[in-house]
């Protein structure tokens, strides 16, 4: 059996605790007196532990178990929270980000000890000692460990003793022997060497069990050779056990080394041994041998039946003991591990692809009936059913590939802590709607521009705390992140309440850098102005901070939530803040749309931004400083001719009513104007490659049930 | 023997031949993935000239150019013997090539192939010439046209 399997699983644990002892710290620096945020943090620090020393990453559990005896000290009101202790311990917890970085990509943790780190949490720890009494730094945390572990081993003792009070002798009864087992435990006797029964414990959180069995079977091997097991070694590699398995040892020597050897695994609760007394379980053995064969199957199924009984009786005694730990350590999200299966994101990669060329199938099946005449009703019932399956079944995948941005903002109050000490700016972060759902693939790509529009924020938006208080603003500053679902889209905005955007500012800056003309500057209004913003290399902040300022920022965001098919806009208003948003689809990979035909060629547009189709006569057209409107129901809406837009000849003669796809995006609207419509249609977005994605207005093209290829329209980017 | 077939693992080169007007080209046949008969393309608007548009290979959306446009000769006329040849270099998406038509497979050893000095090649994509029996080859670097975007 190897660890590395579990590496995988190791990654994505230790990611989540590091992101909740993120969270819980930001939250003990608010209110350090929190009883409840202090035993969550001490028990991801030392899941965290146990983890990494189950996976062989020595280095990584050093510097956990150096930040658990911090919190634990903590938690026993020996030392008080303070600011730099807190600031020691986000260090640690980047320290640790970066062994888990290291693993992914080497799968090896590196050669960094973060010596300096860890002097400074024993720094955290000695540091209340140095008023008690003045004593040397390093002997201190020896001790305490040492006295720990005496503790623990009294514990154990106890434990062990009530186990026998309680009846221990039960299990080796419980145990059975096949019939190999049986006679090397015959000859084990033969040879005179001592038999032990040990019932081991696996702490009833911990998550890689098969794991922690490997460990101790490998503890115990120096110690002599295993005979039998229970449930069998295969069952216990494939973790088909509670929290208790059963050991029979032969051994030359005693007892105590091996359960010694075997508590030194981390999250094992407990170790049991007694003498093995060949005889007894000969005797209890007996009637069931002679039909053995038979009672194999119910075997397998009575054993784990036994397991959990004890594994009840067991924390009990152990709550009692450690009241503040014990109790909180049970709801650790059994029912969840039981109910969430983690997939690897390119196998629904895949069975999105798989679902894709299905629809691909139908539509051409769909198209061949409707060529085929409509003679039978039957098939185009079928068909009607294989359509409404292949809809379900597309919107179940989607719903699967959905997350929630959560993941991806949840970092964010820890960044926002840090600029904020940085930057000596007092900063809140106030976020809503992170259960805000994306498809996956968006959610992946969407840190990296949120956080350089929050850096932004922090950095330029917020002024230092004179200003504000010059400005009657309070002096801490806000900063809004807001997620949520607008039709077919999601918007996520990023809002401050600090300086905003200095047109003046922006505009000279682009006439110096030949941006724009004076004349040029001149007729722009300020939304215009600001867009500019958006260019490669224009950055308008006087000094350049390591925070943001190097001109790579808003550039940088605005293209790559176009590479994720949205768009990015700013508000601003000088002196009161400024709103960047972000508007992104649902989906990436399958859209409902409207077909439509302009001149010979055939166009997709996504019907989640069509609001109505209109049929208008070309005398209500109307020409407002030179461009082409109507006036629908009270609304002045813009024209687009889309013949002109694509560059074809439209087929129809200019007297005839046009028929125009009024399309919203916000709060503006705008209408189309297209040869035919051919109907709504699901439709499989294909990228285009990079050669050819010159065209703003082309989001991508589709294959048809034909084979032909139609173009996506972006109604968005022509408004 | 055994020296001639040392040349071949060492020294030599395959090339496609393909038809632009009156003149042979060649194209390292390792950067060919595919070559396709005419089939619908898809105009795709407000692109480069050189661009005929995408086609459906296989459910790939594939990006297709005319290399007559890209070399500066007049516009294709598509008839039976005009052919897309599939390109694909490693780190790049596939990209269609649209050609009069394709003639042969040819093996040229170093010593057929006269390079051009990077200073003087004419129209750009020329990477050296190769000398045969039949006449000559302009071998084109494709690498060199598909960087030219």
């Amino acid at each position: 059996m190897d660890v590395s399997q579990y590496l995988d699983i190791f990654l994505d644990e230790s990611r989540e605790h590091l992101q909740s002892l993120n969270n819980n710290m930001l939250e003990l620096e608010q209110n350090s007196e929190n009883m409840d945020t202090i035993n969550e943090i001490f028990r991801s620090a030392h899941t965290l532990k146990g983890m990494a020393g189950t996976m062989g990453f020595k280095r990584m559990q050093t510097l956990t178990h150096d930040m658990e005896n911090v919190f634990s000290e903590v938690r026993d009101g020996n030392i008080k929270v303070n600011s730099d202790m807190i600031d020691v311990l986000f260090q640690c917890l980047d320290a640790l980000e970066g062994y888990v970085s290291i693993i992914q990509e080497t799968s090896d943790e590196g050669d960094n000890d973060n010596q300096p780190i860890i002097n400074a949490l024993n720094a955290c720890l000695t540091g209340k000692k140095a008023d008690a009494a003045a004593t040397p730094a390093e002997e201190k945390p020896a001790k305490k460990s040492a006295k720990k572990s005496t503790k623990s081993k009294a514990k154990a003792d106890t434990k062990a003793a009530e186990e026998k009070k309680e009846g221990a002798p039960a299990p080796a009864v419980s145990m059975k022997l096949s019939e190999e087992e049986q006679k090397a435990v015959e000859d084990a006797m033969m040879a005179n060497r001592k038999l032990y029964h040990i019932t081991v414990t696996v702490q009833d959180t911990c998550l890689l069990k098969a794991a922690r069995a490997f460990l101790v079977f490998k503890a115990i091997e120096d110690h002599g050779e295993v005979l039998a097991t229970n449930p069998s070694t295969q069952d216990i590699e494939d973790e088909k056990f509670d929290f208790v398995f059963q050991i029979l040892i032969a051994t030359d020597g005693e007892l105590q080394p091996i359960l010694d050897a075997i508590k030194t695994v981390s999250e094992i609760g407990d170790a049991v041994g007694v003498p093995f007394s060949g005889e007894s379980a000969v005797s209890s053995e007996e009637p069931a041998e002679e039909e053995e064969a038979p009672a194999k199957e119910e075997d397998k199924e009575t054993l784990p039946a036994e397991a959990p009984q004890e594994a009840a009786s067991k924390p009990a005694p152990a709550a009692a003991q450690t009241p503040a730990a014990a109790p909180a350590k049970k709801p650790a999200g059994k029912p969840a591990v039981n109910r969430t299966v983690r997939v690897d994101i390119e196998k629904l990669d895949s069975l999105m692809n798989l679902v894709s060329e299905l629809i691909i199938a139908k539509n051409s099946l769909v198209s061949s009936a409707t060529s085929l005449g409509n003679n039978s009703n039957q098939l185009n019932d079928h068909i009607e059913y294989l359509e409404s399956v292949t809809t379900n079944l597309h919107e179940s995948v989607m719903k699967v590939r959905m997350v929630p941005i959560e993941s991806v903002v949840t970092k964010f109050p820890r960044m926002i802590r840090d600029l904020s000490k940085k930057l000596n700016k007092p900063i809140e972060l106030y976020m809503t709607g992170e259960d805000t759902e994306l498809d996956r693939t968006v959610v992946d790509e969407i840190g990296d521009p949120l956080m350089h529009l929050l850096r932004n924020s922090a950095d330029h938006g917020i002024e230092d705390p004179e200003i504000r208080a010059q400005r009657g603003k309070p002096e801490v500053g806000s900063i809004y992140l807001d997620a949520y679902q607008d039709g077919n889209n999601v918007v996520i905005e990023v809002k401050d309440d600090g300086n905003g955007i200095d047109v003046e500012a922006v505009k000279r800056k682009a006439i110096e850098r030949g941006v724009l003309t004076e004349e040029q500057a001149a007729v722009s209004d300020d939304n215009d102005i600001i867009r500019l913003l958006f260019l490669p290399s224009f950055s308008t902040a006087k000094k350049v901070t390591d925070v943001s300022g190097r001109g790579v920022g808003l550039d940088v965001v605005k293209s790559k939530i176009e590479s994720l098919s949205g768009e990015v806009d700013v508000k601003s208003k000088l002196g009161e803040g400024s709103t960047f948003s972000i508007r992104l689809p649902l989906t990436l990979a399958i859209i409902q749309a409207l077909m439509v035909v302009v001149g010979d060629e055939k166009y997709a547009i996504a019907l989640g931004g069509i609001q109505t189709i209109e049929d208008i006569s070309p005398s209500d057209i109307k020409t407002v400083q030179g461009s082409e409107v109507i006036n629908l129901r009270g609304n002045v809406i813009p024209l687009v001719r889309l013949d002109k837009v694509v560059g074809v000849e439209s087929k129809r003669s200019p007297e005839d009513n046009m028929v125009v796809v009024i399309a919203k995006k916000g709060d503006k609207l705008a209408g189309f104007i297209v040869d035919e419509l051919i109907g709504q249609q699901e439709i499989v977005i294909k990228s285009m490659g990079k050669y050819i994605n010159k065209c703003k207005f082309i989001s991508g093209a589709t294959i048809l049930g034909d084979g032909e290829i139609a173009l996506i329209i972006d109604a968005n980017a022509l408004m | 023997m055994e020296n001639q077939l040392s040349t071949t693992l060492n020294d030599t080169t395959q090339y496609i031949v393909i038809n632009l007007g009156t003149e042979q080209y060649g194209i390292d046949i390792k950067y060919i993935d595919n070559i396709v008969r005419m089939q619908q393309i898809t105009r795709v608007p407000q692109v480069s000239p050189y661009w005929k548009g995408v086609i459906n290979l296989r459910g790939e959306v594939i990006p297709v150019m005319s290399l007559r446009v890209k070399m500066g000769m007049e516009a294709d006329e598509a008839t039976k013997n005009t052919r897309i040849i599939i390109i694909k270099m490693d780190q790049h998406e596939p990209i269609g090539v649209m050609v009069d038509s394709v003639k042969e497979v040819v093996t040229l050893s170093t010593s057929q192939v006269e390079r051009v000095p990077q200073d003087s090649r004419e129209n750009g994509y020329v990477c050296g010439i190769g000398k045969q029996e039949q006449g000559l080859i302009s071998l084109l670097d494709i690498e060199l046209v598909l960087q030219d975007m």
